[in-house]
């Protein structure tokens, strides 16, 4: 039994890890925590549902177009709104994101409609040794897994990548190092919001799609950060693994009632002890 | 005369023979707050288009009271607190004449407060928790169209109980309606000697059921009563599916009997059990006629959420016209008394506003049909039991 609930947990966990990297990157380099995190994940949703339901795309091959699509969403985003905000006191860019978030759930309803949607693709477990291994959800940790780590390659290797670490660690120095900076900031919001989709596009094939799936995700990003080490993005995949762990052992030994609670409470322990997090704050 | 002066002559003449037939009261308001989007916007919206073609035929027929009827409906996003707002407004700003029930039983308990305060009788046909009806102080101007949540699980109890079946897990989504439709199933079972060998609520919105399916396959329980909305109904299925739970019988409460249950699940919907307030092929006055007229308006099937807002309507609109005003404690009069059948079934409740007549049916998914199987003297078919287990499928 527990071996299930832990495999249940890691399976979650990758894609928490991979939605909250995007929500990381963006807090990382502009210090702006985004609200609109999980209606971004939304729209991803429901690219992979149209992609499949009007043109028979397979689910999963959706997720590279949806993550373009994203970007190009997230650039736009950046370039028209959030730039405004980036040196501001943090609350105007909480009030921003707010207001991006409504108006995405909201469009979302008018353009969509709240009718319930599902993408019906593959169903089913594989057994291995007595454990079930949801084919949807393991499907969808691999993707993860792989955007994932390709984010860290990018991150590491590239010098676009090195640009928005440095970035990261000191706007000043890497302006003067000839960074683009405003570039940059585009670059990573366009890139978080792709992070988000993948999110989207992984989990249509898993839960209902409507305009309202995605606000859940910001806060279980904003906790997966806040664990991890806020700004720090192997910490947010730690955090994103802790995360589906905790839930679903929260549900096997306490209720599935109590396993929200036992999350946000394991935030506040982590708070006091170790205020920056479990990986520590802003480095990379 | 110019012609300027004999245009504005005509338009003024046109005006005034255009105003005439509509009396000078105009229509009766009647107004609403519908969960149009949010998490019960499927079942919201039916029930919208039950009210609506409930307006027209009402209309048709020369309306109530000699005045058309209008529905002033607002969406409520399926939250509790804004559809307080939104009756407040409909009662204060709008002036309406009348009011009519909002979708599910925690809006709608949260509702009336608003209603008993202002005293307007509120005919509510989509909630379905007793203790909204039955509170003390008495709420005065409340009335109920369907069968109360706590009956929803009875069919499956009670086929599970015949046929010889021991134990039953009970899980529901804690809400109002399902806590009850879950108390409801646990009460009936240990009344039929079955034994709850589990049972668990998880919180509205969860789409992860993996440890909660886990700890309920441990407990392996012949039956498992799930009292669902819609998502959380299709999710519970699919990880069942995932992680092999295999009860000899499962049944869910809400969601389970909308066509796109099966559209979604596909036939991983096969062999589920549901309950419904309402069915089309049910042998009420005016039940075919109410499901062909709502297909042609709509596009679509009516399910039950478009039969009871139809049919609450009718009830209001018959209890205003022997009321003959539409005066809230003479309605209520009205109302206490009355007893029909309508399409969607019986109606008579206590003095309490709470409904005594309606009944409830179970059906089966079978072979991408609803099929009744509960109770004996409605079903149209027998229930295919065992549920074989999914692997064998």
């Amino acid at each position: 039994m527990l071996g299930q609930v832990v495999v249940s947990g890691i399976l979650s966990g990758g894609l928490y890890a991979m939605v909250a990297l995007g929500l990381a990157l963006i807090f990382g380099v502009m210090r702006v925590i985004n609200i609109a995190h999980g209606p971004l994940l939304m729209l991803g949703a429901y690219a992979t549902f149209f992609l499949y339901d009007r043109f028979g795309v397979n689910p999963f091959l959706t997720v590279p177009f949806a993550m373009a699509a994203l970007f190009l969403v997230g650039m736009l985003l950046q370039r028209s709104l959030i730039f405004r905000v980036v040196d501001a006191p943090e609350l105007s860019s909480l009030l921003l994101t707010f207001g991006i978030s409504i108006a995405l759930v909201n469009l979302a309803q008018l353009a969509f409609t709240s009718d319930l949607r599902a993408v019906e693709y593959i169903t089913g477990a594989w057994l291995v040794g007595g454990l079930a291994f949801s084919k949807p959800r393991v499907i969808a940790f691999a993707f993860a897994a792989g955007v994932t780590a390709l984010a860290f390659v990018f991150l590491q290797r590239t010098r676009l990548g090195k640009a928005i670490r440095a970035t990261s660690q000191s706007r000043e120095v890497a302006m003067v190092c000839g960074v683009d900076v405003a570039r940059i900031h585009m670059i990573t919001f366009g890139l978080a919001s792709a992070l988000a989709a993948a999110g989207g596009s992984l989990l249509a094939v898993i839960v209902a799609i409507q305009p309202e799936m995605g606000q859940v995700w910001t806060f279980k990003s904003f906790l997966v950060i806040v664990l991890g080490g806020a700004g720090n993005y192997p910490g947010a995949l730690l955090g994103g693994m802790l995360l589906g762990l905790v839930e679903q052992l929260a549900s096997l030994f306490l209720t599935t009632q109590l396993s929200e609670v036992v999350a946000y409470v394991l935030l506040v322990l982590v708070l006091l002890v170790r205020p920056t997090g479990l990986l520590g704050g802003r480095q990379t | 005369m110019t012609p300027q002066a004999l245009g504005a002559l005509v338009i003024a003449l046109a005006l005034i023979v255009g105003s005439l037939p509509a009396t000078a009261q105009g229509p009766i308001k009647i107004g609403a707050s519908l969960s149009l989007t949010g998490t019960y916007a499927k079942l919201g919206k039916n029930q919208h288009e039950g009210y609506q073609l409930c307006q027209k035929e009402l209309n048709a027929r020369g309306g109530l009271l000699g005045r058309k009827i209008e529905f002033v409906v607002y969406d409520d996003q399926s939250m509790p607190a804004t559809a307080v707002r939104l009756y407040e407004k409909l009662i204060t700003e709008d002036k309406v004449d009348g009011v009519m029930g909002p979708y599910s039983s925690p809006v709608t308990e949260a509702v009336a407060n608003v209603t008993e305060k202002y005293k307007k009788v509120m005919v509510s046909p989509l909630a379905a928790t007793t203790s909204i009806f039955k509170k003390t102080p008495r709420r005065q101007y409340i009335f109920m169209v369907i069968s109360p949540a706590e009956v929803y699980l009875e069919g499956l109890v009670d086929m599970a109980a015949k046929r010889g079946l021991k134990t039953v897990a009970v899980v529901n989504e804690d809400t109002l309606f399902s806590k009850a439709a879950a108390a409801g199933a646990m009460e009936l079972a240990k009344k039929k000697g079955l034994q709850v060998v589990y049972q668990e609520a998880y919180p509205k919105g969860n789409t992860d059921f993996s440890a909660l399916l886990t700890k309920v396959k441990a407990a392996n329980p012949d039956v498992i009563a799930a009292a669902t909305y819609f998502d959380d109904a299709v999710a519970l299925t699919r990880q069942m599916r995932e992680l092999g739970v295999n009860p000899k019988m499962y049944g869910v409460t809400v969601g389970g009997d909308l066509p796109e249950f099966y559209d979604t699940l596909k036939q991983n919907a096969e062999y589920i059990y549901g309950a419904t307030q309402w069915e089309p092929t049910l042998p009420y006055p005016g039940n075919p006629e109410f499901f062909d007229t709502y297909k042609k308006e709509f596009g679509h099937e009516p399910s039950y959420h478009s039969a009871a807002g139809y049919a609450g309507c009718l009830i209001y609109a018959e209890g205003v016209k022997r009321a003959g005003s539409l005066d809230a404690d003479k309605v209520r009069q009205q109302l206490l008394k009355l007893e029909t059948k309508t399409a969607f079934g019986d109606y008579k409740v206590d003095a309490d506003g709470f409904q005594l007549a309606h009944k409830m049916v179970t059906f089966q998914w079978q072979g991408e049909k609803k099929v009744t199987v509960w109770p004996d003297d409605l079903a149209k078919d027998k229930p295919k039991f065992p549920t074989p287990p999914w692997n064998a499928r």
